[in-house]
């Protein structure tokens, strides 16, 4: 099954300066998920965007495999 | 003649451009486009710094040549609003060492092609297959993007409300093939083929419109729309010698309407 946090640090570590730094918690409810990133702070602004439009994108992306397994999700840069 | 290269600055490279070329009067095109600092946003306006980009005109915008109509103004803009801040350069740059030397338009397909598999596979769409069309040689980029069709099982899963899905899947797979390619790659992603059938129902519409716009005498205002189906519409219309269309409103209320002439 496809993994929602994997899919999320494929596409941080892909846009980061400094991939190491980038980790993704995932807290699971019954459903509902919850997924929190964590990019160094010189890299926040590559994964939000301009206007949040990256980040949103990555929400519309997470959204995808979310839907098929009936659950909610919340991405946030934290 | 000194004003040939000058320097500007804003919040991001995207307005540092725009500043620099409100200051030179000129097209985005008229110009080679240097970013020397890309500056940083910082957090709540701490540590922020500004972009800087040099820009300088190129030899054949020196001499006054403009042709401003609103389609093409809007053009512009539709490109000014997909480039964000990753725009590093217009694709040709013609000696310029420091800047690196763009890869082939196959050299850029293949890692467009292999970034847009990697996240299929993530979405969980593994047996979805891409069909690449590389950019006519030479054609306006505009015109002939890199295309990057999706086609097989779950391929319609991608599309979302109005497209809005595609349209995210685009942009992360712009940002991405940019990082990798180190510079800007015009392309497009299409699933099922989706954009294809919206823009043949965009020109019908665009054209129905028209035509109602002309027999009331009134202005249609259109819904809002995504910037490359605004281009549809205009460019639909360019050669209507009954109609204009300007487009109206910011960001994600940006519409076109149609005023008879």
């Amino acid at each position: 099954m496809a993994s929602m946090k994997e899919l999320v640090e494929f596409i941080a570590k892909s846009l980061v300066d400094d991939p190491s730094q980038v980790y993704v918690s995932e807290i699971e409810g019954e459903n509902s998920v919850i997924l929190e990133l964590r990019v160094g702070p010189e890299d926040m602004g590559r994964v939000i965007g301009k206007g949040g439009r990256t980040i949103n994108a990555i929400r519309k992306l997470v959204r995808v495999i979310a839907a098929k397994q009936g659950k909610r999700v919340t991405l946030e840069v934290v | 003649m000194s004003e040939q290269t000058i320097e500007a600055t804003g919040a991001d490279v995207e307005a540092a451009i725009a500043a620099g070329l409100d200051r030179l009067q000129v097209d985005r095109d008229a110009v080679e486009i240097e970013v020397l600092d890309h500056g940083k946003r910082g957090v709540l306006g701490l540590g922020a710094r500004d972009a800087r980009v040099r820009l300088t005109l190129k030899p054949q915008a020196m001499e006054p040549e403009e042709e401003e109509e609103p389609p093409a103004a809007e053009v512009e803009q539709a490109e000014v609003e997909v480039a964000e801040e990753e725009q590093e350069q217009p694709p040709e740059q013609p000696q310029q060492p420091p800047a690196p030397a763009p890869a082939p338009a196959e050299e850029e397909a293949e890692v467009a092609r292999g970034v847009l598999l990697e996240l299929l596979s993530l979405l969980g769409l593994s047996e979805a297959r891409v069909k690449v069309t590389l950019p006519e040689p030479g054609a306006n980029q505009k015109e002939s993007p890199l295309m990057l069709e999706i086609s097989g099982p779950g391929a319609d899963e991608l599309i979302g409300r109005r497209g809005d899905t595609l349209a995210a899947l685009q942009h992360i797979t712009r940002l991405i093939v940019g990082r990798e390619v180190d510079g800007w790659v015009h392309l497009v992603v299409d699933a099922d083929g989706f954009k294809a059938r919206r823009a043949q129902s965009l020109r019908k519409m665009a054209l129905r419109l028209a035509e109602q716009a002309v027999r009331t005498g009134r202005t249609v205002v259109m819904e809002p729309m995504p910037p490359n189906e605004r281009r549809v519409i205009h460019v639909t219309l360019r050669d209507n010698p009954d109609v204009t269309t300007e487009s109206i409103g910011e960001g994600e209320h940006r519409k076109v309407t149609i005023i008879p002439r």
